[in-house]
């Protein structure tokens, strides 16, 4: 290429990068930004990644990338709280479980976003379509505040998965009402008036061993009715109890009471102690893992794919693999309904239960740039046409329009119990100290799930250690 | 003439007097460091104070490299680097926590503050922290008894079987062999499901035979054995691997002039394998031990410290890295470190002693 053509080639370059800038102010303003973010491995996460990556436009022009750290769940707390307290200021976004709000706000990890729901109407307006319960429990700090740091990732609620092959065969309902003078609960509605009692039931009924009939042919394995979290480590049984204590007229330590609110007396009260003995006596009926103490929300979803029960009380963030054929032996089998309930004394159900799911946040280290693309980012994420997909693709949504839509229903067997169980959501300890209320009570179930404790003698132990460390803490005067 | 040359002194030479300015003077490089040090941990904000002491440490460091290099003391250089690696990574933060245990800090807060030996009573009185604490040094105890146990006897077995020759010895020492090399992870998860009474095979064998439910892991006993026994099946080939050398290393004219002399089986080895191996076994007992002692991933993996199977290393992890109480779980280590120390020279003395005596 001679001299003249390279000269002739600058300037005709230079000449169209020139009339880009002129026709287009935002070109030379277009950055890259990177927002890096600590998510737990699971198909929640991965959905909203790939969506991110197919379908989102950011509206200012910048070259936004979503930097996603998938980290498996059992090291998931691990490694966030390790990269928060080392100071390395790795990530913009963090998905967190709802009761690491309050250690990570004091630690001055998690940024407040009032300012930017103030500055924004239009994502102001969205955020409050989140149902109050789930935007309680993801948002605020203290526990139902308006101070909010969050925004739903993945909102969650326990529900009943069940076997209709097994539950709605002719000779099992037969059988069932000569024993028990009651229809065994088979539909989705009928799972839905389940109360515990009822689920007891089902757990006495279904104890068959190999070889013995079940659904009209011979068990080719052990079965077993019922099953649910009843396992040491993290929350793994705590999560599952407070429904009990809640719908059984008990209580556990408030937050929102400080500093009046009392741990002994409320934690031990004589209601919570029978709720805890009925939570105990269910685990008789659950395959014999429940007696080691291991029994946790993956444990009991892995048994109830295998076929080893005919109900499983879970998250619905772990349903995709019950619908699976290549995860699940009863992929075609699937019913699913609210969790049990108990029957109130003026005849209406109680149907309390800990919420479950997870928010993002946003750490107080990321810039302005970061900020307003997060909040973009946040704004679309919320929009109901991506909820809806998400929904569709087998994530929950908590904002009401979506919900609420009629053929949210449509997208997965459980969202027929969704928008309902919403309204029964509670959550706890949104307090710096919620790691050590944790382990302590999980360490005090456990040794009541086998069989070295009563309910009573638990209660108080848990009691005792809260009203302790609440009151050193000034959380409790 | 070379730098090296121009620079050197003579290893006899006397020491550069303590005031003297000079780049190897090293007892005033610790002179003028500490001063410096204790200067700016007195005066200044502490992330500014860590990185002068620092500097302070860097610039001592320096003074015994260039008078090492200046008086030839060539084996003092060749092992600085191995020193400041250890310094780094094993001395300065094993002083660094032993600091910590002295303050109330947590690593999700941002305040600290000198309360002195407080820490190291609250986890051995407070009525709400010490139980936990000696409740997982009483498992710790039994577990450090029973794995470091069932290990010596598994594996001086297995390396009394293996010092015969066999058919097809060399392949059966190499199956032998491979616990070990395993993650412990996949060693966990393996026997998470080999015990599991729905899938695992143990059940199922034992149901088979008695007819019940068979559940391992349902009690303390039953998840202690548990992982006694998963312990075991990883450590005992290490034990195995060490008796074995011993027993390779018995010169062979000894047991034949035993069986001229025809000694019973038992006198030929309390007499003439037993010293060989004895030693080595010493050393196998204090690894075990140590690690014994230290035993936490298996029982994480297989009962999350469930059943009151809570070992002190588990807790100390939950307590500094769960619950972000950095200091409360240095004075722990540090107590840890401690009967460790007091063990490992129980050991060395009855070791020494037995060998004094023969």
């Amino acid at each position: 290429m001679s001299m003249s053509r390279k000269i002739k080639g600058a300037v005709t370059a230079a000449g169209v990068v020139a009339s880009l800038v002129a026709v287009n102010p935002t070109f030379v303003r277009a950055e890259e930004v990177t927002l890096t973010m600590a998510v737990p491995d699971w198909p929640p996460t991965r959905i909203m990644k790939k969506f991110f990556d197919e379908q989102y436009k950011p509206k200012s022009g910048n070259t936004v990338k979503l930097d996603v750290d998938f980290i498996p769940w059992p090291d998931f707390y691990t490694r966030v709280n390790a990269s928060l307290t080392s100071g390395e200021q790795k990530y913009n976004f963090i998905v967190s479980d709802s009761q690491w709000l309050g250690a990570f706000v004091e630690g001055g990890y998690f940024r407040q976003i009032n300012d930017l729901l103030d500055a924004d109407p239009d994502f102001m307006k969205t955020f409050m379509e989140i149902h109050p319960n789930p935007l309680n429990a993801y948002a605020t700090y203290p526990h139902k505040s308006t101070n909010y740091y969050g925004f739903p990732q993945f909102p969650d609620v326990l529900v009943n998965f069940a076997r209709k092959d097994v539950l709605c065969h002719e000779a099992e309902q037969a059988s069932y009402m000569a024993k028990y003078n009651k229809k065994l609960p088979c539909t989705g509605e009928e799972l839905d008036a389940m109360t515990w009692d009822d689920f007891n039931n089902v757990g006495e009924f279904f104890r068959r061993k190999k070889g013995e009939m079940l659904a009209g042919k011979p068990a080719d394995d052990d079965f077993y009715g019922i099953a649910f979290q009843a396992g040491k480590s993290y929350d793994f049984s705590s999560m599952q109890i407070n429904g009990f204590i809640w719908q059984m007229g008990g209580d556990v330590w408030d937050e929102t009471k400080v500093p009046n609110g009392q741990a002994e007396g409320v934690v031990n009260s004589p209601e919570a102690v029978k709720a805890l003995e009925k939570y105990l006596n269910l685990i008789d009926y659950m395959p014999p893992v429940a007696k080691t103490g291991t029994m946790d929300i993956f444990k009991s979803d892995e048994l109830f794919r295998e076929g080893k029960v005919a109900m499983n009380i879970d998250w619905i963030g772990l349903g995709e693999a019950s619908l699976d054929p290549k995860s699940s032996k009863v992929s075609d089998k699937l019913v699913v309904g609210m969790m049990p309930g108990t029957m109130g004394a003026d005849g209406k159900m109680v149907r309390w239960s800990n919420i479950g799911g997870q928010p993002f946040v946003l750490t107080t280290w990321t810039t302005p740039q970061q900020t307003a693309e997060a909040v973009e980012f946040v704004k679309w994420w919320l929009s109901a046409d991506i909820q809806n997909q998400f929904a569709a693709g087998g994530g929950q949504s908590a904002i009401k329009s979506v919900y609420s839509d009629p053929k949210y229903v449509t997208y997965r067997p459980w969202n027929r119990a969704w928008a309902a169980s919403l309204d029964w959501q509670k959550d706890v300890w949104h307090v710096p100290q919620f790691f050590e209320l944790l382990t302590q009570q999980q360490d005090q179930f456990d040794l009541a799930i086998t069989g070295k404790q009563d309910a009573k003698t638990t209660l108080d132990n848990i009691a005792k250690f809260q009203q302790s460390l609440l009151t050193e803490a000034g959380l409790i005067q | 003439m070379t730098m090296h040359a121009m620079s050197a002194i003579e290893p006899t030479s006397p020491p550069p007097g303590v005031l003297a300015i000079r780049a190897d003077n090293w007892r005033l490089a610790i002179v003028a460091g500490l001063a410096l040090s204790i200067f700016a941990a007195l005066t200044l904000p502490a992330s500014v104070s860590f990185w002068v002491v620092g500097v302070a440490a860097a610039m001592i460091a320096a003074a015994f490299v260039v008078n090492a290099y200046r008086r030839r003391y060539y084996g003092g250089l060749l092992v600085a680097p191995a020193i400041a690696v250890l310094f780094v990574m094993n001395i300065f933060p094993l002083l660094w926590s032993l600091g910590l245990s002295f303050f109330a800090y947590q690593s999700n807060q941002q305040s600290i503050r000198f309360v002195g030996l407080n820490n190291y009573i609250k986890v051995l009185t407070n009525e709400i922290a010490a139980p936990g604490n000696w409740s997982a040094l009483v498992n710790t105890a039994l577990f450090v008894v029973l794995t470091v146990s069932a290990q010596m006897m598994v594996g001086f077995l297995l390396a009394m079987l293996f010092a015969k020759q066999f058919p097809l010895r060399k392949y059966l020492l190499i199956l032998v062999l491979t616990p070990m090399m395993l993650s412990v992870v996949a060693s966990g998860v393996f026997f998470t499901y080999y015990y599991d009474p729905t899938f695992g095979i143990l059940s199922y064998v034992m149901n088979a035979i008695t007819g019940g439910q068979f559940i391992l892991m349902d009690s303390k006993a039953g998840a202690v054995a548990g992982i006694v026994f998963a312990d075991a099946w990883m450590w005992s080939p290490f034990v195995m691997l060490l008796v074995l050398a011993g027993l390779v290393s018995v010169p062979k004219y000894l047991y034949e002039a035993a069986a001229i002399d025809r000694v019973s089986a038992w006198r030929r080895f309390w007499s003439i394998t037993f010293p060989y191996i004895r030693g080595l076994l010493m050393l196998a007992l204090l690894f075990r031990t140590i690690e014994a002692f230290k035993l936490a991933d298996l029982v994480i993996l297989l009962t999350k410290g469930g059943n009151d199977t809570m070992t002190i290393s588990y807790h100390l992890i939950r307590i500094a890295n769960e619950q972000n109480k950095t200091s409360e779980g240095a004075a722990i280590s540090y107590v840890m470190l401690f009967m460790v120390i007091v063990l490992t020279n129980l050991y060395l003395y009855l070791a020494n002693r037995r060998n004094q005596e023969s």
